[in-house]
């Protein structure tokens, strides 16, 4: 009879913990920004944008000669010059929590998106 | 111990219901097509693979840089016996270059090319070259006979302004078909979206600020199309230090100077919005008033070079302006 009880008490325990943590999770807990960088359909780099703590570049090229250079500063990414004839990327500026929209290269097929931000909007117009 | 295990279902049921929530299943996808960049949600239902298919299918007809497309042929050999649609996609943006005076002209393609924006090697024409430039830019000059589309030597056909819009018809068809009732898709900057949020509440769009790296607001629709045409991503800078954006008056053959940064158009038709964006960008503000006026049937926003948003009366209560972007919202009645 007491194991019942302490059984009882163990799953219930462990219901409300687990419920517990779903909620916090789900209300509190928001994944941080992360920014992917693909290119020709490969995930290159995953970045925590909330935990840069300074600017720094990353290269990306390939060996057709294609070259990216990408900006990473706290919170934000950008690719900041490219080799490509339209520089698209390059003037499309910085993606971040706030602006989550993709960055784009088409001519090198790269894509620079922001994943686990909830932006103002569903989609950017442009 | 019958007791213990009907506890522990219980405890499974509770963390099940409370990871699940009842929402319907987001299907996203994302991939290359029609010169750009496309993405899709879809709730519910997966139809990722149909909407990059139909991209695929109608960048082969309509495709200005693949020789062997429809458009291709026909700029090769100034005449081609066209598919259904590829006809019905000419009439429509003829019918939209009427509408607006010829502020969309699909055959402004030589001037476009001359000033390197197809290739990224730009370049500022000559007066003598942007006067045949003009000359060879005339959409009424395009002959539609039974299946048969023929245009003038020295003339080429580009529907980029109009094909992004064809593909969002055919997209909102093709979801709606599936029994989707929820989705957005991105189509190079083209927004589509079918039906509501899954959680009712409208789309929200945000409109790119031409001047900065956010908003200059966001826009709330249902089933509807968000088109923007601008010149902040597609532009050179000339040896004068003037920015030449890609968007061509065909009354001049030159980059458009209507004052605005960028015209957006929102509508239930996503052919009409891609073709009007660019018109509107084109013509600049108060024409596109007038139009707005005569014809009806669109909403738009426009950022002026005077740093002022213009929305028309039918979407004041939906658009939102970014309190920081600096700009002043007016509306259009």
């Amino acid at each position: 009879m007491i194991r019942t009880r302490t059984w009882i008490v163990i799953i219930a325990a462990l219901a409300v913990a687990a419920a517990g943590a779903i909620l916090l999770i789900r209300f509190f807990g928001a994944p941080g920004t992360t920014a992917e960088i693909v290119k020709g359909g490969e995930v290159l780099y995953t970045i925590d944008l909330d935990k840069v703590t300074t600017e720094y570049e990353i290269e990306i090229g390939d060996e057709d000669g294609d070259r990216n250079t990408v900006t990473v500063r706290p919170g934000m990414i950008c690719v900041s010059s490219a080799d490509c004839p339209d520089k698209i990327c390059v003037n499309t500026g910085w993606a971040s929590k706030n602006h989550p929209y993709p960055i784009i290269c088409m001519p090198h097929e790269l894509i620079i998106r922001i994943v686990g931000a909830e932006g103002e909007a569903d989609a950017e117009a442009g | 111990m019958k007791k213990n295990l009907s506890l522990l279902f219980a405890a499974a049921f509770v963390f099940l219901s409370l990871s699940a929530c009842g929402a319907p299943r987001e299907y996203a996808s994302d991939f290359f097509a029609m010169d750009t960049y496309m993405s899709s949600k879809t709730y519910g239902t997966d139809a990722s693979g149909a909407v990059k298919e139909e991209a695929e299918r109608l960048e082969s007809l309509f495709s200005v840089t693949d020789e062997n497309s429809e458009i291709g042929v026909l700029n090769v050999k100034g005449s081609v016996k066209a598919s259904t649609e590829t006809v019905e996609l000419i009439e429509k943006a003829l019918e939209i270059s009427e509408k607006t005076d010829g502020a969309l002209d699909i055959t402004v393609y030589p001037a476009v090319k001359a000033w390197g924006f197809t290739t990224g090697d730009y370049a500022v024409p000559s007066p003598e070259r942007i006067e045949e430039l003009r000359a060879l830019t005339d959409y009424e000059k395009v002959d539609i006979d039974g299946d048969t589309v023929s245009v003038p030597e020295g003339f080429m056909i580009d529907l980029g302004a109009v094909a992004k819009g064809y593909l969002g018809d055919r997209v909102r068809v093709i979801l709606k078909d599936s029994g989707i009732t929820s989705a957005i898709a991105d189509l190079g900057g083209n927004i589509v979206t079918v039906g509501d949020k899954p959680d009712g509440s409208p789309w929200r769009v945000a409109i790119r600020d031409p001047n900065g790296d956010g908003s200059v607001g966001v826009i709330e629709v249902t089933d509807k199309c968000v088109v923007t045409s601008g010149g902040y991503e597609r532009y050179f800078t000339d040896e004068n230090g003037v920015k030449r954006w890609h968007i061509i008056d065909p009354a001049t053959a030159q980059p458009a100077d209507g004052g605005l940064l960028s015209a957006t158009v929102i509508g239930e038709g996503c052919v009409l919005c891609d073709g009007l964006s660019t018109a509107i960008f084109v013509m600049g503000a108060e024409k596109a008033k007038a139009l707005w006026q005569s014809e009806g049937g669109f909403e738009m926003i426009l950022v002026t070079k005077a740093g002022e948003v213009l929305v028309t009366d039918g979407i004041k209560d939906s658009f939102f302006l970014d309190g920081g972007s600096g700009y002043e919202l007016k509306v259009i009645g």
